[in-house]
């Protein structure tokens, strides 16, 4: 009896969850610096009261729509990185995502390379999944990866004929060569879907999904996981961050989309998937410290990065380095620095999901900061 | 409906104007209805009649990216030898047909690069791409298709870098097309020039060693590893570090500097290094400026390790993933002998006895097995999204992979691709892949019947097992291209 590939997943490492918040979301207002008054002072509008926010470390908050992230940082397993994000400055969205996605200047998208370089490389048809109608740049250049709206997509299809997958499988048995392995490994992770598209879902510690697409998008990557595909990565996007105008109005929805989407996903998956599965959320740029006459703000530099699970650090106190908003110099027009350039983040949490990975292949053009 | 050349450039002409109005989709549809080009008729052909892979159906499916209806008469009437002379010479075989089909992607056929910034990033790969597809599936120059798509792994460039993602198309062109048959120092040589490779490679911003600037040695030792004397080719650190002087000083005009003179390269003589350097064990004198270049070219391109590091891929190619000791060594000596000419060293590895001996040693690489699908079933197809996404998912979409070393050419990696090849049969023989289409019946009817047809598809008779599995599978068509004997060439 040949083991094949999915008989393999049960000890396999475990899948990197890459949550992107495109738009520019602005961190300040996300991770309050409540113990800053030159935040009050530079946002008398859009400011968050201190008496609203979830206090996180005595300094800063997490702002209230946030609130069902909050118990994941009480256990320890959230990490927050303020004043994190890319050295790029146009403050553009284009431009900002695109050097993002790519790793700064370099070919592919860094997740792509981070799956090429793996020693473990495209052994899976399910390497990389991206929830939506589109695959991001990030993924650019991996060794199989597909966009997917549902599990479905994964199958070959409600019409087959019945008598196909038999013959199929048969003439792979016999097939000469390392073509018979293959062949019977490609049959065992169809199975595998197809037992998991068959049954219905149930989301495992009382997880509770809301209905809109970033949840369901967590979901059907939580039941991936589970379902031991051999997924190593999967990206999904959550928009509508540009708050130029009335920022509470239009940030407020995203925010509660994000933390009860990751409430849910991070409860669904347990203490142990959790512990092999890492999730990071970015955000192209921040937000200009001080407000606009419009009760928003315009394009920043540093934003806030959340890490959770295997690789994540740094529980019990926000990175930051802040900068005194009083008296610091700000960056450019008046924004927040970038302290903490988002792929020394990364670094650990790759090194945690591909150990031998050589993170130099991922990240040609940054010199990475030895772990402190 | 087959059209007469003549009918079908005036169309074309007609079209021109369609296109100038409406652009590019609805030039397509005026052209839709004629693009039953020869070959694509559909005539009766007659199918594979051995037990075995016969010598003729063995050399299409090495020297093509599949046989198409009729292409096994086309051999067995020109002979085998005369069959690889004439592919050995593209330019002796007329291929109109598919030159009017790609004409339209008119950002190919720009010049001067500027012009190549008034598309979008997104666009040009697109071009690229789908003119690839085209040309691979219907170009009467297979064994140039093939070779293209060798160098274009061979001296990879992911365009999506930089300002390569404009100027790769002008690589495409005027390094890889054009010299993909010819003498490996020119192909070598327009590659080290290519204002795309310059971006690619970083080559733009090798400087000499100064206060505020150094050498970057991206593209010397790549030039090394991969290009020429190959990763065991017995070059050092130091050689590679020389190289990067002697290659100090080549600069490419970016986008963001002058959108009119776009991906001009010019050799700086200031930021150049023209000290006396030492390559590979061979005196580079000082004061040669930009001809630093040429010496380094004469002297990785002649050194015998490239001789056999290009002969082991070429015999990885061409032969099996592990090509016989014999095969590698005689290609290389013929590689040597001609002066670096790959036509002359290709004729070679084809009169060899291993190769004409390697029957189905060779599994498809995703590309090939998507275009050999076309070719064999006389598909039309758009090249669009539906198809270019499975080529995504198979990890094998066209200028793509991001690391120089290009898309690796053995089994091994793409073994889980299975899953995918399995979804495309179906979509495929369905005929629910959007902008693909093929004329099963028609198919059957030519071929001259059900098992004449497997016959076609597995370049032999379909064995008596094989038989009952297509009747069994209630979708014979889709288990045909996904069995596998149809993964082997």
């Amino acid at each position: 009896m040949v083991t094949t590939f999915i008989d393999k997943q049960q000890d396999a490492a475990g899948t990197l969850v890459v949550v992107f918040l495109r738009g520019g979301a602005d961190g300040l207002n996300m991770v309050v610096p409540h113990g800053d008054d030159g935040y009050y002072r530079a946002r008398p509008g859009v400011g968050i009261k201190k008496q609203e926010l979830t206090d996180l470390d005595g300094f800063f908050g997490l702002n209230p729509n946030l609130k069902a992230l909050a118990p994941w940082w009480k256990e320890g397993e959230l990490s927050i990185v303020h004043c994190a994000g890319s050295e790029d400055e146009t403050r553009s969205h284009f431009e900002a995502q695109d050097f993002m996605d790519h790793g700064g200047l370099a070919a592919g998208g860094w997740l792509g390379r981070f799956l090429r370089s793996r020693p473990d490389a495209g052994q899976s048809p399910l390497t990389a999944i991206a929830i939506g109608p589109q695959l991001p740049e990030s993924l650019r250049g991996a060794p199989s990866c597909a966009s997917i709206q549902s599990l479905e997509d994964f199958g070959l299809g409600k019409d087959i004929p019945a008598g196909f997958l038999p013959q199929l499988s048969e003439l792979y048995r016999t097939a000469p060569g390392i073509l018979g392995p293959a062949g019977m490994d490609a049959l065992a992770a169809l199975e595998r879907i197809n037992a998991l598209t068959r049954s219905s879902y149930s989301p495992a510690n009382g997880a509770n999904y809301k209905d809109d697409d970033f949840s369901s998008g967590l979901r059907q990557i939580a039941r991936l996981i589970k379902g031991r595909v051999g997924l190593q990565a999967a990206t999904i996007d959550l928009g509508g961050w540009d708050s130029h105008v009335t920022q509470s109005v239009i940030m407020d929805p995203p925010m509660r989309k994000l933390s009860e989407g990751l409430n849910a996903f991070a409860t669904d998956l347990g203490k142990n998937e959790l512990a092999r599965a890492s999730i990071v959320v970015l955000t192209e740029f921040g937000r200009r410290v001080a407000e606009n006459s419009a009760v928003g703000t315009d394009h920043g530099r540093g934003s806030v990065m959340f890490t959770l699970g295997a690789g994540s650090s740094g529980a019990g106190k926000v990175i930051a380095d802040w900068p005194d908003l009083s008296t610091s110099p700000l960056v450019g027009p008046g924004d927040l620095p970038v302290n903490h350039n988002y792929r020394d983040i990364l670094a650990p949490i790759l090194r945690k999901q591909s150990p031998a990975i050589n993170l130099a292949e991922v990240f040609p053009d940054h010199v990475l900061k030895s772990p402190t | 409906m087959s059209t007469t050349r003549r009918r079908f450039l005036q169309a074309a002409s007609a079209s021109g104007a369609v296109a100038g109005i409406a652009g590019f989709s609805a030039l397509s549809k005026v052209l839709e209805p004629l693009l039953t080009g020869p070959g694509d008729g559909l005539a009766p052909f007659g199918p594979p009649t051995g037990d075995e892979i016969s010598q003729e159906i063995h050399i299409l499916n090495r020297l093509t990216f599949g046989p198409r209806p009729g292409d096994m008469e086309e051999i067995l009437k020109l002979g085998t030898r005369p069959w690889i002379v004439r592919q050995l010479h593209p330019e002796d075989i007329d291929d109109t047909w598919t030159e009017a089909r790609t004409r339209h992607f008119e950002a190919l056929h720009v010049w001067p690069l500027g012009e190549l910034l008034e598309y979008s990033a997104k666009e040009l790969l697109d071009q690229m791409t789908r003119d690839k597809i085209l040309r691979a599936a219907h170009s009467k120059r297979q064994l140039q298709e093939v070779m293209v798509d060798f160098w274009t792994d061979h001296f990879n460039i992911d365009p999506s870098k930089g300002d390569s993602k404009w100027l790769k198309p002008a690589d495409d062109r005027e390094v890889i097309r054009k010299h993909s048959l010819g003498k490996f120092r020119e192909l070598t040589a327009a590659s080290a020039k290519s204002p795309s490779m310059l971006w690619y490679l970083d080559g733009r911003l090798n400087r000499r060693a100064t206060e505020s600037e150094k050498p970057n040695e991206n593209y010397a030792r790549e030039l090394l590893e991969l290009h020429t004397l190959g990763v065991n080719g017995g070059y050092t650190q130091q050689d590679v570090m020389e190289i990067a002087r002697c290659l100090t000083g080549w600069t490419v005009r970016a986008r963001d500097e002058s959108r009119f003179a776009v991906g001009k390269v010019a050799f700086k003589k200031h930021l150049h290094d023209d000290g006396e350097k030492t390559v590979l064990g061979e005196k580079i004198p000082a004061g040669l400026g930009a001809g630093d270049l040429d010496l380094v070219l004469d002297i990785v391109c002649g050194h015998p390790s490239t001789a056999r590091y290009l002969a082991e891929k070429l015999c990885r190619r061409f032969i099996s993933d592990e090509a016989p000791e014999v095969s590698i060594t005689s290609t290389a000596k013929a590689f040597s002998n001609s002066g670096g000419d790959i036509r002359k060293t290709l004729a070679a590895l084809f009169s060899s006895q291993e190769f004409l001996d390697s029957r189905g040693t060779k599994v498809k690489r995703p590309f090939h097995f998507v275009i050999s699908t076309l070719r064999a079933t006389a598909a039309r197809t758009d090249a669009g999204p539906a198809l270019q996404d499975y080529l995504v998912r198979m990890g094998h979409a066209p200028f793509q992979y991001p690391t120089p070393d290009g898309y690796p050419d053995e089994a091994q990696p793409w073994m889980a691709t299975l899953l995918w090849r399995w979804k495309f049969a179906l979509d495929f023989a369905n005929r629910s892949l959007k902008g693909t289409s093929f004329d099963e019946k028609k198919l059957v009817r030519s071929a001259g019947g059900k098992t004449a047809t497997a016959a076609h598809f597995l370049g032999r008779k379909a064995t008596a097992q094989e038989i009952s599995a297509l009747s069994a599978s209630g979708n014979p068509a889709a288990l045909l291209i996904a069995c596998p004997a149809f993964q082997v060439f």
